[in-house]
């Protein structure tokens, strides 16, 4: 057994900045070490993070000090294991199955992504972020829950007040005044569409919560659509700018990509190439070997699911490109285990079968005149920040 | 051991040698079985590993199983079962697994 080695060097600024080279080279050399700035433990090779996930009574989800809590102003299932984590999950994953996105939701979103690309102008320079990544994610989203009554910017907004108190290490007090006012908006809201929900069942995930055979209590339905809010805009956003980048930036493929209609794997190669969830905490409740290290009870192991996906064990030598016609390999950008995506199905159809062939056909020689000016940030959550397409 | 055999929707059969005390959906990763994409990992949580299994020895899907099954892509059937909850042994012996439709 080896000692566990201590990265003094590497900060979250870099991180936030381009953590490949920083992965890559951790894969090499540390796989599993501790990184002292965030006093957390990286593993990010794809047979330790898949096998940490998925052992769940050693890598437990439940993190007593998540500022999560506060943010959320509940302790909601991202944080839970077993049988309380499957009862709440249960309550509203109908309304993301394949089933009723078939029967419910494809339709809608197929007219729902038609009016938000129809109304980008043709010829002209859009931030494709800006204009429609958030936007489409926002409104899908809505009708999801079942709360169609919020618009897109409140929405987004929301969103982001979630996420940037769910990742509120520092307690800037600052951050949760503006996700108590967020989740004060949200919660007068659901107040108001509880009645709709009850006198009209729809398979929203409200609707679904509040009708079901034995409801959970009615905290706990906020708390799962408000964690359904945090997380279900920006992946969808950051994915689809992502997918759009990776295509523009390599137009041999994406020509082949319209030629052989094969618009999930390039979503599939997407979500891979750089994952919009790019790192999960799982505190260990007993001593545990990872690799060739002993790991004390009690301490916080991020799985490295950004890395896992580029691992030269799966990839070779190429994980660090955007190949949609790469061989075939299971990715993590969805994790696994109890906690894996409740969303992916969503996410392939919304994205691989609606949105990527409506905006390719309607603007086929899409440009992305300079990829230099998009910017990538994110250490948690990563993608484009910007996108500045000409559609044509 | 126990020979398990699967069963494309197209008629094609592979049979192998399972090893006891894995589930069927481990089997079926490890021999790369088409259809089988398990992408929980075998917490019941995706109803990717669905197939239809018409055989008693396997018992029945447990409440939990059920509610992730209505959750699958393809048809659900009397018959059908998440293969991350049916464990090897030798008492299965010969068990035949039908993989659904693919629905794309």
């Amino acid at each position: 057994m080896l000692d566990l080695p201590v990265n003094e060097a590497v900060t979250l600024a870099d991180l936030t900045r381009d953590p490949y080279p920083i992965y890559k080279r951790m894969r090499a050399e540390t796989p599993v070490v501790r990184v002292a700035q965030t006093n957390r433990i990286f593993v990010t090779r794809a047979e330790h993070t898949k096998w940490i996930k998925e052992t769940p009574e050693i890598f437990s989800s439940d993190d007593p000090m998540t500022p999560m809590k506060p943010a959320f102003q509940a302790h909601t299932l991202m944080r839970k294991d077993g049988d309380e984590h499957r009862a709440e999950r249960m309550a509203m994953q109908p309304s993301f199955s394949p089933k009723v996105i078939r029967t419910d939701w494809g339709e809608l979103y197929t007219k729902l992504a038609e009016d938000y690309v129809s109304r980008l102008p043709r010829g002209e320079t859009v931030d494709l972020f800006k204009d429609l990544c958030g936007p489409i994610a926002a409104r899908i989203l809505a009708h999801m829950l079942g709360l169609e009554e919020a618009s897109d910017e409140e929405m987004q907004r929301w969103s982001q007040r979630l996420i940037d108190g769910a990742g509120n290490f520092g307690e800037d007090p600052e951050l949760f005044r503006l996700s108590d006012e967020a989740n004060a908006e949200m919660n007068a809201l659901f107040e108001r569409v509880i009645p709709r929900h009850t006198e009209q069942p729809n398979n929203s995930a409200f609707s679904v919560m509040l009708n079901g055979r034995n409801p959970i209590p009615m905290s706990q339905m906020y708390a799962n659509i408000k964690i359904a809010i945090g997380g279900g805009i920006n992946e969808p956003r950051d994915a689809l700018a992502t997918i759009v980048y990776g295509l523009l930036t390599n137009p041999d493929q994406l020509d082949e990509v319209k030629r052989q209609d094969v618009w999930l794997d390039a979503f599939e190669e997407g979500v891979r190439w750089v994952a919009p969830i790019q790192v999960s905490g799982r505190r260990t409740t007993q001593e545990v070997q990872i690799g060739d290290h002993l790991i004390g009870p009690g301490e916080t192991v991020m799985t490295i699911q950004a890395s896992a996906n580029r691992d030269e064990a799966i990839y070779g030598a190429d994980g660090e490109e955007y190949n949609v016609f790469r061989d075939k390999h299971p990715h993590q950008a969805f994790g696994s285990g109890p906690h894996h995506c409740a969303g992916a199905q969503v996410a392939r159809r919304t994205l691989g079968q609606i949105m990527l062939p409506l905006l390719f056909d309607r603007f086929p020689n899409m440009t992305l005149a300079d990829p230099a000016r998009v910017i990538w940030s994110g250490f948690g959550f990563r993608g484009p920040l910007n996108l500045p397409v000409t559609l044509n | 051991m126990a020979k398990i055999t699967f069963v494309q929707p197209d008629g094609r059969r592979q049979t192998v040698e399972a090893e006891t005390g894995k589930s069927v959906m481990q089997v079926a990763l490890a021999h790369g079985i088409d259809g089988i994409l398990a992408e929980c990992g075998g917490a019941m949580m995706c109803a990717t590993c669905h197939c239809y299994v018409d055989d008693d020895r396997t018992g029945t899907a447990s409440e939990g199983e059920e509610d992730m099954l209505d959750c699958a892509e393809a048809e659900v059937r009397p018959t059908s079962r998440l293969t991350c909850q049916i464990k090897v042994s030798e008492a299965l012996d010969g068990l035949v697994v039908h993989l659904p439709e693919a629905d794309e």
